[in-house]
């Protein structure tokens, strides 16, 4: 780890060298540069990316494409029509609460278990093979992952049969499948599945926090909670705050778990966004209507892109 | 150290083990439910009240796996697109990464919110017109065609983690270097690279998970067999009137086992780089 | 940095495998359909392939390349549940294959796209006689979609559970049934009367468990090709699912049950009776060998004596509209749908031909086969969701309207309003 303890680098947004006056002629060359190594990426991007959309936002001024044979401009009404619709707005509720709670938790046993690998108390080997068997659940197709738990979580599967014979619970609780209990039955999957993300990388921040800031605060005779909450979690910051966006924006994306456990049901409970937008798409084949259910939930993104790039700015 | 410090040492230690415990059980009992299920048969694996061993233990579904070319070819093409991926991803992440760590310019905000917020539109509302996009472009059923396609899904995340690690590293680094008269692509690759190992490897396999783990893009962009990757492979074992459970969930063991076994082979990397990306974007 | 050489060289090593990889998928990837030697290569996507035996639609291929010298078939076969968006997204690529399998939900809205060609024409350049369908998918008095094999969805009933809750003979009305359900439920031990797939993500139990019901009683839940799910006949029925609900007679976890999960309830005796696939059968045995089971036909009301329409899955096929080859597309068609050939596919698929005069053999060598072509033959194949506008989801807004009522948010009669409001959107 002998790069974590290397003093960073002042950049982020302009380094010295950057504003250094050179000699003219390499001005507008220096000026160049950077669009130069940027040159792949943004053709990559535009090409593939943006284009498409672009086409997207095309799609969704028209009053239907792709399974019509011919299609006429239809202004915003696509986008009154989507954002007045009741569905819409419990898809809304739902993937907030998805997204929240799943990144609230992702975080939290993120780091409470790297905080237990980085422990003093733990050998080298438990150490590799507790790192091992945390980072399982992140290794399989998406598609598995909603088939294991469907049969878990199956009023008659092993969740239940355990439940069951330890007295938590007496007879079938139907966890997907009770509009109660599914929308939390979901999360619960994908805060499974998504943890070991921070966790890695909240292990490796904490393996970066210079021992003498724990020293000093023990001189100060800090208890462990305070040592934690100052030292650890103010170092971390950084971290916690690039996971947690890049985590939201993956996390309200995640389609193929909820459509293959709950399919949005039961009635709407786990209508998400995504299933929302999947439904008009290749269900009702609306597909102007899911392009504009996309643009904004692109838009949205957006603002959250925005404010990000300006913090960064900020603390830069 | 007196007696109650060294007892107090003791508790921590039991507690934390036992968390580490707890943690590993939900982490991995259902994975090791799963590796069960492979040895079982498909009625066995719906058996209530729920058995360990069954009587019709089996290697069955792996054989049938193993034996089969058909499903080895998905794991090929998983492979040779995922590397394939992983390389292309890296090195145009590394030019990016570096301009946006160690230059100054007029659209580097704007650049920024672009790479971060297109992850943000549902791949499903793009599949149609990037399907059109790829078969014009005549991709379509190659492996160039998915190789491209996963390679701007995973740029914006490597560009991200690999401008955070260079920011990490002490611009006095290339600084020294083009003293001596060097260029910065010198300084990029001489100084830089190789200091950022850790990164890259870390930003390389998150990168090959998403490529090994994609389905949708995979199932369209292909056309034939023998282009199919594992997800699909595993899809295909999901019929209209049946499952085949024990094949699915022994396909998933045999897909993670290479993974988990990169994993180890690079944790000390993995560790390290995650979070000096993640410092700094 | 003290291994950092080694490392690099270990990075270099991923790094140049992977450029080895990527020169031979540029090379590799291009595998084609480019008509070698003047023959037609004729593509054929299905999701039948991994469903039939190992090789076994191939072999019929092969048979059809030899009686058709320069026609060429390629199989591209998906999983069946992404199978629709393959097609629409060939569709409007305009790399949809000559030839597609297809379900009766699909047709209609594949032909509102325009991917799918109009089989009328073909047959009448052929001089195709087609009498020998079972039947035909048609729209505006065009057919787009011919069935090839029909799986039937009888009542399937573990006679040892039957047995052990004393009855003797599998129900024939609905009081009969209902009386078995609850006495089935009765047993304790995870045991449930029946199990109703409501799953939103694949929808089909609404066709296969629920309307099944109206059809069996010779109801219909459209009036003049528009939606009428207030009629009696529908009413009467979904009030019946909501007593059978009522009286706990369900097995639990309906609302994200899906077909797959129905069978394997039953396999494992914790059901005592579905209505299901005849492709079920051979699974079942494969799966339990010691399960003791009969088929029968979908109970009716119990004063109904007419024929029982028989709710039915096809595997259908039709052509793609951006075709070139919709002459050789359509002898593949009739080659599928020949007498013998229907009866060998019939066969391996567990399903029944759509060609009329096919027998497929299991019919006469197996009694639980048997038993269900007489419950085919004494009734009709019933399925109104066939040719239906957004089919799939039609089924989808019923089954949330359903759940409601079942849940007890709203009455059976709210639900059904709801549903025919929602449905008539859609029309």
């Amino acid at each position: 780890m002998s790069q974590l303890t290397l003093r960073p680098a002042e950049a982020g947004d302009g380094g010295p060298q950057a504003r250094r006056p050179g000699p003219r002629p390499g001005r507008l060359r220096r000026s160049l540069t950077p669009y130069l190594y940027l040159l792949p990426t943004v053709l990559l991007l535009v090409a593939l990316m943006v284009l498409p959309i672009v086409m997207v936002v095309g799609y969704s001024v028209m009053d239907n494409v792709i399974t019509t044979r011919s299609s006429e401009s239809v202004g915003l009404d696509n986008y009154v029509e989507v954002v007045t619709d009741p569905v819409f707005h419990t898809a809304i509720r739902n993937t907030l609460y998805f997204t929240v709670v799943s990144v609230l938790a992702h975080l939290v046993l993120g780091l409470a278990f790297a905080l237990l690998l980085n422990s003093a108390f733990v050998g080298r080997w438990a150490k590799a093979i507790f790192r091992a068997i945390y980072v399982l659940p992140w290794l399989f197709t998406i598609a598995v992952v909603a088939v294991l738990w469907r049969l878990l979580l199956n009023p008659n599967g092993v969740v239940n049969y355990l439940l069951d014979v330890t007295g938590f619970i007496d007879g079938n609780v139907e966890w997907l499948a009770d509009p109660d209990t599914a929308l939390h039955a979901v999360t619960f999957i994908n805060i499974w599945c998504g943890y070991p993300f921070f966790m890695i990388s909240l292990l490796a921040g904490l393996q970066g926090i210079p021992k003498d800031l724990y020293e000093a605060a023990r001189v100060d005779g800090a208890s462990a909670f305070r040592q934690f909450w100052h030292v650890t979690i103010p170092q971390l910051k950084p971290i916690i705050i690039s996971m947690a966006l890049l985590d939201f924006i993956w996390t309200t994306q995640q389609f193929a778990l909820i459509w293959m456990t709950t399919g949005g049901g039961p009635i709407n409970v786990t209508e998400m966004l995504s299933t929302f937008t999947y439904k008009l798409a290749f269900s009702k084949y609306e597909f102007s209507m899911a392009s504009t259910s996309a643009v904004i939930i692109l838009a949205l993104s957006m603002v959250l892109a925005f404010f990000y790039v300006r913090h960064q700015k900020v603390r830069d | 150290m007196d007696l109650p410090n060294v007892r107090r040492r003791g508790l921590k230690r039991t507690g934390v083990y036992a968390g580490l415990t707890l943690g590993a059980m939900f982490a991995g009992l259902p994975v090791l439910w799963m590796a069960l299920s492979s040895f079982k048969s498909n009625s066995e694996i719906f058996e209530y009240p729920p058995r360990i061993i069954t009587d019709n233990f089996s290697f069955d579904a792996y054989t049938t796996i193993l034996t089969d070319p058909a499903k080895l070819r998905f794991f090929l093409n998983s492979y040779v697109i995922g590397l394939s991926v992983v390389a292309l991803t890296l090195v145009v992440a590394i030019f990016a990464a570096y301009a946006f760590s160690r230059y100054d310019f007029p659209l580097k905000r704007v650049l920024n919110v672009v790479v971060i917020s297109v992850q943000a539109v549902p791949p499903i509302t793009l599949l149609i017109p990037y399907f059109g996009l790829m078969v014009t472009l005549g991709l379509y059923n190659t492996y160039p065609g998915l190789i491209l396609t996963y390679l701007v899904f995973t740029l914006p995340y490597a560009i991200i983690m690999m401008t955070g690690y260079f920011n990490t590293l002490p611009k006095e680094l290339d600084e020294a270097v083009k003293v001596d008269g060097a260029g910065p692509l010198t300084a990029l690759w001489r100084i830089l690279v190789p200091i950022s190992v850790p990164g890259l490897v870390s930003v390389g396999l998150y990168t090959f998970m998403i490529a090994w783990n994609e389905f949708l893009f995979a199932l369209t962009l292909t056309r034939t067999e023998d282009m199919r990757t594992v997800p699909i492979g595993i899809q295909l074992l999901m019929g209209q009137h049946s499952y085949e459970w024990n094949e699915m969930m022994a396909m998933s063991v045999l897909g993670c086992v290479p993974i988990l076994v990169l994993f180890l082979f690079f944790q000390r990397f993995f560790i390290g780089g995650m979070s000096a990306g993640a410092v700094k974007i | 940095m003290s291994n950092g050489a080694l490392t690099r060289r270990r990075i270099f090593a991923v790094l140049g495998a992977s450029a080895l990889a990527l020169t031979a998928a540029c090379g590799g990837g291009d595998s084609g359909d480019d008509s070698a030697g003047g023959e037609v290569t004729l593509e054929f996507s299905q999701w039948w392939e991994p469903e039939l035996p190992d090789g076994s639609l191939r072999a019929l291929m092969d048979r059809f390349e030899e009686e058709n010298p320069g026609i060429r078939v390629e199989l591209l076969s998906g999983p069946y549940a992404s199978t629709k968006e393959q097609v629409v997204a060939g569709a409007a690529a305009g790399t949809m294959s000559d030839v597609v399998g297809l379900d009766g939900a699909w047709v209609s809205d594949f032909v509102d796209q325009g991917s799918i060609a109009s089989l009328t024409g073909l047959m009448d350049d052929a001089g195709y006689d087609d009498s020998a369908l079972a039947s035909q998918v048609q729209l505006e008095g065009e057919t787009y979609m011919i069935p090839v094999v029909n799986f039937v969805y009888p009542l399937f009933t573990n006679d040892d559970l039957l047995a052990q809750a004393g009855i003797t003979a599998p129900p024939t009305n609905r009081t009969e049934f209902e009386a078995a359900a609850t006495a089935l439920s009765g047993l304790g031990e995870n045991v449930s009367g029946w199990a109703l797939p409501l799953s939103l993500e694949t929808p089909n139990g609404v066709q296969n468990d629920v309307m099944s019901w109206v059809w069996a009683s010779g109801g219909s839940m459209l009036a003049d090709g528009q939606p009428d799910v207030t009629n009696d006949e529908v009413r009467s029925a979904v009030e019946y699912v909501k007593a059978l609900w009522d009286d706990g007679a369900i097995a639990p976890g309906s609302f994200t049950m899906k077909e797959q999960d129905k069978v394997e309830e039953f396999t494992n005796g914790r059901v005592g009776m579905v209505i299901s696939s005849l492709a079920h059968v051979n699974t079942i045995r494969e799966a339990n060998p010691d399960l003791n089971f009969s088929i029968s036909a979908i109970p009716a009301e119990d004063s109904y004596s007419g024929e029982r329409g028989i709710p039915y899955a096809s595997w259908g096929i039709g052509v793609a509209e951006n075709s070139e080859h919709k002459e050789e597309a359509w002898k593949l068609i009739d080659f599928l749908l020949s007498e013998d050939v229907n009866a060998e596919l019939s066969t391996l698929a567990n399903a029944f031909p759509g060609n009329t005069a096919s027998v497929p053999d299991f019919v006469e060598g197996d009694e639980l086969f048997g038993a269900a072509f007489e419950i085919y033959q004494s009734g009709y194949p019933a399925n109104e969701f066939t040719g239906l506008p957004v089919a799939e989801e039609l089924m989808r807004m019923f089954s949330e309207e359903l759940q409601r009522a079942l849940d007890g948010e709203q009455s059976v009669d709210d639900a059904l309003e709801t549903a025919q409001d929602r449905w008539l959107e859609e029309f």
